[in-house]
């Protein structure tokens, strides 16, 4: 994980040093600000120093005092700032892998079972068809039809007057707000991840085990529930830690549309801005998200699978 | 065994519905989003010299103001502030000496109640107000004043203000003879004193001093800060604050301002900040009733907020020309300091390309190429207007109308190019000079600004009809300004200004000075390169110190002759502002200065149906 995680921020910081310009440059369109101020400025925030010795200054102090550096336009810890967005934007991508995966396994099983019928061809349709879909076209439709109909709020994370509610009143405003935004993260990955789990099932029901399990003349619901998903859903297991991780990045966009105040928006801002520090911290901490993920798939797995045992 | 699998779909499934159903029970929230719990007013006693300002009409306690912004302010410290999304809240969360009406356009007194000047005009004393206090109630007195100006003048720090507070290289000499009296000496005589003091906001010292002292005052007043510890001068005081999302205000209880009949302002409960970075999806949310105002309308969306007023209650102001110009120069920088291979005083360009840019003739026939009226319709849809100078027709005290402009006129731009001898010899439709070199140049633009893309392409075809073959070259805005500024790597930029608060030519030092860092056809010159340029800078001077209005007016009518006759900037046309706010509202004054629609925040109230 330290080596990635080293990778991650050495091409990070590359790349952010090959983009034109710096933090100050954008102070370029007021005229009433004078060079030497910029390069005070430059200088404080080391900016005046070659790359590379940036770099290993930032090294330095994450080795020595675990400190990721200072936003430039913030003056604060990167991860004080990123603090309150990750968590928001950990809660966004977990309600979409739930409308996702809540979504896929039972739809997919169906869909199996009723393999051709309508029902299975219907299904596929529509989930492609959102699949083609661009999250910002679907994002800006549904907020269309908040702002028409008034039944879901336009945008944002909580109503305005959210401090007032009790504690109940906040989770359904909070789960009302999280409705539209997690409906547009979580059905794109929905039309694979249902074809996944349709496939997954099938190819186990062509099985040896399965046809002799049905010979024996066992019920038609305990060859399936009890017989062949077990075996189908391993596959699945796997996927889901992958896709927490490319949910988190995947929300980015939602967040923007639907100004969900998480990590992406903070991001995009820090990376037009160029608040190097702050991109870092940001891309550091989605690598970790990403790591982790897989890191529960595999753990996740191992509970499932009892020949999988890690040594 | 069995139930594993079946378990876990049915719990996935289960979440799913119990989500559903949140939706569903969920939509009865929606209404009411302008009424907030009525706040307890504090009645804390009025001070003793109370800041009365003259309001359309008397308003009423209570309501909320929601504006909708795209990103939400990164520190509430109005010192170190830089960009517009956190100083829009500084401004009004702090108060200076003075402050800026935006309705007439000059000075008003804030904590200064009023101010003189010596016969010489080097030394200005600003009496305070008696009873001013902090939003904890703590006294401001000319202590707070001075360390303030400590702080604007701390070199480590640096902040950007620091900039507009030094006169010929120096610092001011600032000194209070008592708690309500401040006292500023200046190096040279300023015209800006009164703007430009009141440009640093006044921070508490009592509160602020020892993490200054502690070298941490950068990190003060950071966006975390709890709310009852940022202690404010301002109207307001921050209630709360939620990244990414939302910033509250409230009244501060103890502000000095009051209304004509002694009821202490704002009117209001709260000020929302609501950020919304799509901007499409701000439209909508203001559609839906969710946002009482927005600063920032895309101009092809003007009609439909026109077409929708009276259905969704709110108006649409034209506030008329935007104080933003823009315009295109071409690079006539010399190198001012031999070095590799390159002699100071040769040019940056190639030569063949700086005899042309040098040229007057050339640089009129090119201005005189551009057809701005046809741009208008389909660049602005049609909400624009012809523009010939930084200070646009809404800076209503600096515009004057009657200046030198080399308006559209093909017969005499093709004319003034024939003049020079270039003639299209080989018959390709592009023009050649007398040495026989292809007339043709680059014109760089930032990519993400779709009008000036827009107005690029309108430049390449109208200077494609008169022979010059014009490449288009969108950039990233930061290599624009890495061009302009340090590696002047390009033919010419097509680019704008933004005008500050006040909009005063003074404050265009940087742009309008040989010697200026954004005098962007030939920047950071030594000594002035032309006889004009060094006019330029004789007249900069008097419209610095000069304190006579119509002295300083004539000496910018004077330096906007001289640019526009050189036609170092070809001018382009400027965008009509205008922008939505709800009914509601009473003594809303939008004006086309920012803050456009909270500069007089404090005396707007809900007008009772």
């Amino acid at each position: 994980m330290i080596p990635l995680l080293f990778g991650i921020s050495a091409l990070t910081f590359i790349l952010l040093q090959l983009a034109p310009g710096d933090f100050l440059n954008q102070m370029g369109e007021n005229p009433a600000i004078s060079p030497a101020t910029i390069e005070a400025m430059r200088r404080n925030f080391g900016l005046d120093r070659p790359w590379y010795i940036q770099y290993g200054l930032y090294l330095r102090n994450i080795l020595l005092h675990f400190d990721f550096g200072e936003s430039f336009s913030r003056h604060q810890p990167v991860f004080t700032v990123i603090r309150e967005g990750l968590s928001n934007t950990l809660v966004l991508a977990v309600a979409a892998a739930i409308v996702t995966w809540g979504l896929a396994l039972p739809l997919g099983i169906w869909a199996a079972v009723r393999q051709y019928s309508w029902i299975d061809k219907a299904l596929s349709l529509i989930a492609f068809v959102w699949l083609s879909i661009p999250e910002i076209l679907s994002g800006l439709l549904l907020l269309m039809l908040a702002a028409r109909t008034g039944w879901f709020p336009v945008g944002g994370m909580r109503s305005i007057d959210y401090d007032d509610l009790t504690t109940v009143a906040r989770i359904r405003d909070l789960l009302w707000h999280l409705a539209l935004p997690a409906l547009v993260v979580g059905l794109v990955p929905l039309a694979s991840r249902m074809r996944q789990m349709r496939g997954n099932l099938l190819d186990v029901l062509r099985l040896d085990y399965v046809t002799t399990a049905r010979s024996k003349g066992l019920d038609e619901r305990v060859v399936i529930y009890k017989h062949a998903l077990r075996n189908a859903l391993n596959p699945m297991i796997t996927l889901f830690g992958y896709t927490l991780g490319a949910l988190v990045s995947g929300s980015f966009v939602a967040e923007i549309i639907f100004s969900w105040p998480g990590l992406g928006r903070l991001t995009l801002d820090a990376i037009l801005t160029q608040d190097q520090y702050l991109v870092m911290g940001s891309v550091l901490m989605a690598s970790v998200v990403l790591i982790v993920g897989n890191l529960i798939a595999d753990l996740l797995l191992a509970v499932a699978d009892p020949r999988i045992s890690y040594d | 065994m069995v139930r594993v699998g079946g378990v876990r779909t049915l719990a996935a499934l289960g979440c799913a519905v119990a989500l559903v159903s949140a939706w569903a029970c969920g939509s009865d929230d929606s209404s009411e989003a302008d009424a907030p719990k009525a706040a307890v007013r504090q009645q804390k006693p009025l001070p003793e010299e109370p800041r009365v300002r003259q309001t359309e009409s008397i308003g009423t306690y209570g309501g909320r103001f929601i504006l909708g912004e795209t990103n939400g302010p990164k520190t509430f410290n109005a010192i170190m502030a830089n960009e517009t999304s956190s100083t829009d809240l500084t401004q009004i969360l702090f108060t200076g000496l003075a402050d800026f009406d935006n309705g007439t356009q000059q000075d008003m007194p804030a904590l200064a109640k009023s101010w003189e000047k010596s016969a010489d005009g080097l030394t200005w004393t600003f009496r305070l107000r008696k009873g001013a206090a902090f939003s904890d109630g703590h006294p401001i007195t000319s202590a707070d004043v001075l360390f303030s100006f400590e702080v604007a003048y701390d070199e480590t720090l640096h902040p950007s203000v620091q900039d507009l507070l030094i006169t010929n290289g120096k610092h001011w000499e600032i000194t209070a003879p008592d708690d309500y009296t401040v006292v500023i000496k200046l190096p040279a005589a300023n015209a800006m004193v009164v703007d430009l003091a009141g440009s640093v906001r006044l921070m508490p010292k009592h509160v602020l001093e020892p993490i200054f002292k502690a070298g941490n005052f950068a990190a003060a007043y950071s966006v975390n800060t709890p709310p009852d510890q940022l202690v404010t001068s301002g109207a307001w005081r921050l209630k709360q604050y939620a990244a990414g999302e939302k910033t509250v205000l409230e009244p501060n209880p103890y502000w000095f301002g009051v209304d004509a009949k002694n009821n202490r302002l704002p009117y209001l409960d709260e000020l929302v900040f609501l950020v919304v970075p799509d901007q499409d999806a701000a439209d909508l949310k203001f559609r839906a009733g969710q946002i009482d105002g927005l600063d920032n309308v895309k101009p092809e969306n003007y009609q439909w907020y026109a077409d929708n007023q009276q259905q969704g209650n709110y108006t649409l102001y034209d506030l008329g020309p935007a104080i933003n110009s823009n315009f295109l120069w071409f690079n006539q920088n010399t190198v001012k300091k031999t070095e590799g291979g390159k002699k100071a005083g040769t040019p940056v360009v190639d030569p063949v390309k700086y005899s042309w840019f040098n040229n007057v003739t050339f640089r009129r026939a090119v201005s005189m190429a551009v057809d701005r009226e046809a741009m208008i319709p389909s660049i602005f849809f049609g909400d624009a207007v012809k523009n010939w100078s930084t200070l646009t027709a809404g800076a209503t005290v600096w515009h004057s109308p009657d200046i030198v402009k080399y308006d559209f006129n093909l017969d005499e731009s093709k004319r003034l190019l024939a003049s020079l001898g270039w003639k299209d010899t080989n018959g390709d439709g592009i023009l050649e000079d007398t040495k026989g070199q292809t007339v043709s140049f680059t014109l760089k633009t930032n990519s993400d600004n779709k009008m000036r893309v827009g107005m690029a392409n309108f430049i390449r075809d109208d200077l494609a009809k008169v022979g010059i073959k014009v490449t288009l070259v969108p950039v990233d805005f930061n290599t624009l300004i890495t061009n302009i500024r340090d590696d002047l790597q390009y033919d010419s930029i097509l680019l704008g200004f933004q005008t500050g608060v006040p909009p005063d030519p003074a404050m265009g030092q940087n742009v309008w000075r040989s010697s200026g860092r954004s005098h962007n056809w030939n920047i950071s010159q030594l000594k002035p390169e032309t006889p004009e340029e060094a006019k330029i800078d004789g007249l900069m001077d008097v419209l610095l110190a000069s304190s006579d209005l119509a002295e300083r007016k004539k000496a910018w009518i004077e330096i906007e002759n001289i640019v526009n006759d050189q036609a170092w900037f070809i001018w382009l046309p400027t965008i009509n502002a205008k922008l939505p706010l709800r009914n509601k509202f009473g003594n809303a004054k939008p004006s086309v200065i920012p803050h456009r629609l909270i500069w007089n925040i404090e005396q707007v109230y809900v007008k009772k149906n």
